[in-house]
């Protein structure tokens, strides 16, 4: 279900296309022809007799030919490396501004786990697909048809047997790509399955620890390595063999030229230069081509399993554009409107909503009609047990998700995809769970808002009782993922990040207190209602403590209740 | 680096499969010298026959059958040998990879590690599994092909070394320069922009997982575009180093071509004097000029092994801290208790880990054997601090510590991908199926396995995935009856759980740790309601010690939250 405005074309169904660069290099591959040339011509030389001064010109030619394939190859190398770096930097970032243009409460996207290895480690397998397997295609195809045509020039018996050597390419890609692929799958499965076995029982340490199951685990984990590592030896040697093959038919081929042509010079095998005789320039000649003719083929088997690779990472990245909720305003970013506010001395903003429809992908409808009144500067209270809608009302409200049917007025502005991004900036925000990032506490708090300078930081953190949690963590990072953070904490960051908001005076609260202890909860609820003093404040709460210091208490069992009867 | 903190990476590599790793090195070379030896042969072959096909006596007289049987031995052979190489070197790399796990896996499991992991699970647990494989490619890419490269130096320095000896010794000593120099330079070169493509890389990684994660409270600060810009730099930083690195590996794929063609001119100038000299024929001079085209290949099989050394080299030095063999292990054992105590702690001042602020002060505490203790107070008053120092986990900076070996129940479910049963028997390997449905039983979860189609056999997922949150908190249950300690430290042990759910956890708890010590560290009323004593912390000291029956001891209860 992607979003048809996010994106025109999947990320796996592009062609890449091919550039000059890849054309160079494959080309590069061509000026060993000359250079082998200059050999053989150099050793006939010195066969009849001419000594050193048969091998002057030719080693200066060969030095000449081997600088520009060298260069040729680099240049085309860089070429179609920077390209494709520049297309991964692209796909990077219109798979980011994929993520971000979906609603966060949509509970089909991917797990941010999930979306930092598509993201990070696995789109990395772009670049090789573009920079190995590309150009070793390419060259697969050019290269060895250019030296049969050269070797068939001299002799067409050595040309045939280069062909039969190599039967028939498509037949030899096949097998190839099925031994590369089948090889690859084993090593990734060992890998993968190893980092993961490791990695669950090291999530668990403390149980491990707790049950004094350390040894008992290390000896599962090696056992379990080594059976692993028997299955994928069991793959990989059938997967090997395959490639035995292809090495084979390459060295027989060698040989076989070379035989052919040393009874030809001996003069048992006559035929086969049209009608001539070959001399041991031109034997020698044939022969040094012979293993540049299967050598781009070895080449693209050993590069084979970047492109499997590169066309997962494709994928993986389109998967991250998969949504079924759009976040609203995110299509119309950059175009932040400005809310008019009634001028004069700044009002906390009222509330409507009226007749709202809403429903959760697949789920029965939490709002029919819904209709809702919040004077400016109240403070209301929405109750109701779990799943009764609390939390999706909220971010209706600050459109972290788009109503089916109905209108949200705020502050006399009707909340659509063009206003909301202004409409956010006077909502304070906070969620049950304040994500922390990897950054310092007064980085947590000011999350790079404008007009948020260092004092306000401070003072908001002071405000929060935020002291003590800064000085556990000096400087330093916060644990991703707020690990290292108690409940209090966090809840106290995300006290801190509200009241640091000089603009916000819609307070939209999701269960401030749940899981606190009671003290705890108190000092919260008290600097909630510190924060919403001259302005309008709507929680979420099953906490009657904190729903009683309200102006109103809304339940949504009974809206619900109401609307069945 | 120091040499020893290599040395602590590479003994799994020597201890594990030391034969078979110098056997696939062995074979490596051979399937080089096999290659070289099929070119040159060929070429000599051709050489010999073309001059002795210039009269028709001497090419009757030629032996065909020897060198033609030898350039299809060398074709097969090089096959076989190959194969070969290949299956040894990956079976090899394999078992050391699962050694090295294994020994990770006992260093991280160690009190302080586990401690530092627990605090930044994510990135660290991503360094760990990029670490490993990068260590990969210390034998496959480095040391296997500079072994390869070696044979081939040999090899083209003897056959040559048969032309001429000068020339011989010469060639081999260009080949090792040039080419191990080539690799070298580059190594060295690249570890700056590889180290900074594995820091940028770990920054991506952060940055995608905060945008994903974080993005609500990105929304609501109007900073979600700034993020994703962020995200972009980061990427653009990652651009730079992989540009860096791969500027280097053109340049020195390039420069093993030059060096390549150069041994090829030198040769070539070299027989064609000694020709001129009357030294030697055509069939060595072509012989020669074979084995020197194809020397400087092998060293070219070193381009990606030097490219990812700075890779390997940052992977070593991060994993060697925890591959330590003698590493402190004493935290673990906490010292029997004497007399009458289940556990005492006496003067305790402890620190968070990794924070100078100190957690508790100078606390002392006895709980009696079969006693019941709940520890409340505010968020962070030192709880989690204090059953850490009881179960062993924290050694304490002052004061002593003396229990019996406990069991903590983390506040925190923790599920491994392993079957029930397996997951079970982590607290008591020895224990038999009735003694599996047993507890199971007494958690409560005995009818919920029944119900499941593999029984005990059943797989879970990734963290205990398939079970509902108090399934697991009843596995987890079922797991602390198993175990055999007297001496239960449970953590916020129903937290998360629905109020009917929790009533009934508890109400198991407490009916099977008869005679069990319990130290239970809460804010909910119905876990401390459990209790004969409340503790009272407060800011890491023990502000108040009540007893059941008093009415301060109700009263702190009633002040703890209701479900």
């Amino acid at each position: 279900m992607t979003s048809p405005a996010a994106r025109s074309q999947s990320f796996a169904s592009r062609a890449p296309r091919r550039d000059i660069g890849a054309w160079v290099q494959a080309g590069a591959a061509l000026f060993w022809l000359p250079q082998a040339a200059l050999l053989t011509w150099a050793v006939q030389g010195i066969a009849s007799g001419r000594g050193f001064a048969a091998v002057l010109l030719p080693a200066i030619g060969i030095v000449l030919f081997g600088a520009l394939r060298a260069a040729a190859e680099a240049w085309g190398s860089r070429r179609v490396f920077a390209k494709a770096r520049a297309q991964l930097s692209v796909l990077r970032a219109e798979a980011a501004a994929a993520l971000a243009a979906g609603s966060p409460l949509d509970r089909s996207r991917p797990a941010s786990g999930q979306a930092a290895s598509a993201l990070a480690e696995q789109a990395e397998a772009l670049v090789p697909y573009l920079v190995r397997y590309e150009p070793a295609r390419l060259r697969a195809t050019v290269v060895p048809l250019a030296i049969l045509a050269v070797v068939a020039t001299q002799s067409w018996v050595a040309a045939l047997v280069l062909l039969v050597a190599a039967p028939l390419i498509p037949i030899f890609m096949a097998i190839i790509g099925w031994r590369a692929q089948a090889a690859s799958e084993a090593q990734m499965l060992e890998q993968g399955g190893m980092n993961a076995f490791l990695l669950d029982r090291l999530r668990g340490l403390a149980t491990l620890r707790a049950l004094g199951a350390v040894d008992a685990t290390a000896m599962r984990l090696g056992d379990a390595a080594d059976a692993l590592r028997r299955r994928t030896m069991a793959v990989l040697r059938i997967a090997f063999l395959s490639s035995a093959v292809l090495e084979l038919f390459s060295a027989l081929g060698v040989a076989m030229v070379a035989a052919y042509i040393g009874f030809h010079l001996l003069g048992t095998l006559a035929f086969g230069a049209w009608g001539q005789q070959l001399n041991l320039g031109q034997g020698l000649f044939v022969l040094l081509l012979a293993p540049a003719f299967f050598e781009p083929l070895r080449e693209l088997s050993a590069v084979w399993h970047d492109r499997a690779a590169g066309q997962a990472a494709l994928q993986a990245l389109d998967r991250l554009g998969v949504r079924s909720v759009a976040l609203p305003g995110a299509g119309a970013s950059g175009a932040i409107g400005v809310v008019e506010t009634s001028g004069g001395v700044p009002q906390p903003p009222s509330v409507s909503v009226q007749r709202l429809h809403f429903a959760h992908p697949e789920a029965a409808p939490l709002f029919e009609g819904f209709d809702l009144r919040v004077a400016a500067g109240e403070h209301i209270a929405l109750t109701g047990a779990s799943g009764a809608g609390k939390t999706a009302l909220l971010s209706l409200l600050a459109g972290l998700q788009p109503a089916a049917r109905g209108d949200i007025v705020i502050g006399g502005v009707p909340l659509n995809d063009r206003t909301v991004a202004a409409l956010r900036q006077r909502i304070g925000w906070m969620g049950q769970k304040p994500h922390v990032f990897a950054a310092s506490v007064e980085r947590n708090v000011a999350l790079g808002r404008a007009g948020v300078d260092t004092p306000r930081v401070a003072a908001a953190m002071q405000f929060a009782q935020l002291g003590a949690v800064a000085q556990a963590h000096p400087g330093a990072a916060l644990g991703e993922g707020g690990s290292g953070l108690s409940g209090g904490e966090a809840v106290r960051l995300a006290l801190a990040r509200l009241a640091v908001q000089p603009h916000a005076d819609l307070l939209l609260v999701d269960e401030p207190t749940a899981h606190l202890d009671s003290e705890t909860a108190t000092r919260v609820t008290d600097a909630l209602m510190v924060l919403a003093e001259g302005r309008t404040l709507i929680v979420a709460t099953h906490d009657p403590v904190l729903a009683a210091r309200m102006d109103r208490v809304i339940s949504l069992d009974a809206q619900c209740a109401k609307e069945a009867a | 680096m120091s040499r020893s903190e290599f040395g602590t990476v590479l003994r799994p590599f020597a201890q594990t499969r030391l034969r078979t790793l110098l056997l696939g090195a062995a074979l490596a070379c051979l399937t080089v010298l096999t290659g070289m030896a099929l070119l040159g042969l060929s070429g000599w072959f051709i050489s010999a026959t073309a001059l002795a096909g210039l009269s028709a006596s001497t090419a009757f007289m030629f032996d065909v059958f020897m060198p033609s049987a030898g350039i299809r031995l060398l074709a097969v052979g090089r096959t076989a040998s190959r194969y070969g190489e290949r299956l040894v070197t990956h079976d090899a790399t394999f078992a050391v990879l699962a050694a090295l796990r294994v020994r990770l896996f006992r260093g991280w499991a160690q009190a302080g590690a586990a401690r530092e992991l627990a605090a930044r699970p994510a990135r660290l647990l991503f360094r760990l599994t990029s670490d490993i494989d990068a260590l990969e490619s210390l034998y496959l890419r480095l040391v296997v092909p500079a072994l390869a490269a070696l044979g081939a130096a040999v090899l083209a320095g003897v056959v040559l070394g048969f032309l001429h000896v000068g020339l011989g010794i010469a060639l081999a000593l260009w080949l090792l320069a040039s080419g191990w120099g080539i690799a070298l330079v580059t190594a060295r070169r690249a570890r700056r922009p590889a180290v900074q493509r594995g820091r940028a890389m770990e920054a991506l990684r952060a940055r995608a997982a905060d945008l994903v994660a974080g993005q609500t409270d990105l929304v609501m600060a109007g900073r979600i575009d700034a993020e994703r810009e962020a995200l972009a730099a980061v990427d653009r930083r990652l651009a730079r180093a992989d540009l860096a690195l791969h500027r280097l590996e053109t340049a020195s794929g390039a420069a093993w071509g030059m060096a390549g063609t150069l041994t090829l001119a030198g040769v070539l100038l070299a027989v064609g004097a000694l020709a001129g000299e009357g030294a030697i024929g055509a069939p060595a001079a072509a012989l020669g000029l074979l084995i020197a085209l194809t020397a400087m290949e092998p060293f070219a099989g070193l381009r990606r092994g030097a490219i990812d050394a700075g890779r390997t080299w940052l992977a070593v030095r991060r994993l060697a801290p925890r591959m330590a063999e003698n590493e402190l292990t004493a935290i673990d054992a906490a010292k029997p208790a004497i007399g009458t105590s289940a556990l005492r702690l006496h003067e305790v001042s402890a620190r968070h880990f990794g924070s100078p602020a100190v957690a508790l002060h100078g606390v002392s505490l006895r709980l009696r054997p079969g006693e019941r203790v709940a520890l409340i107070g505010p968020s962070g008053a030192g709880k989690s601090t204090l059953l850490a120092i009881a179960a062993g986990e924290l050694r304490p900076a002052t004061g002593s510590v003396e229990g019996a070996p406990a069991c903590l129940l983390t506040q925190r479910t923790e599920l491994f991908q392993d079957s029930l049963r397996d997951n079970l028997r982590l607290a008591d390997p020895a224990a038999d199926d009735a003694a599996l449905w047993h507890a199971l039983e007494q958690a409560g979860l005995a009818r919920d396995v029944r119900a499941l189609h593999g029984g005990l056999d059943t797989l879970l997922g990734e963290g205990g995935l398939g079970l509902s949150g108090g399934q697991s908190r009843r596995l987890a249950l079922a797991r602390l009856l198993l175990s055999s300690s007297a001496l239960w430290l449970l953590d916020e042990p129903t937290e998360a759980l629905d109020a009917p759910i929790a009533h009934d956890v508890l109400h198991r708890l407490a009916l099977n740790a008869a005679g069990r010590t319990v130290l239970i560290a809460t804010h909910l009323q119905r876990e401390a309601a459990l209790a004969d004593r409340l503790v009272l912390l407060a800011q890491g000291r023990i502000v108040a010690d009540l007893p059941r029956g008093s009415a301060a001891f109700d009263e702190a209860l009633h002040a703890l939250r209701p479900d």
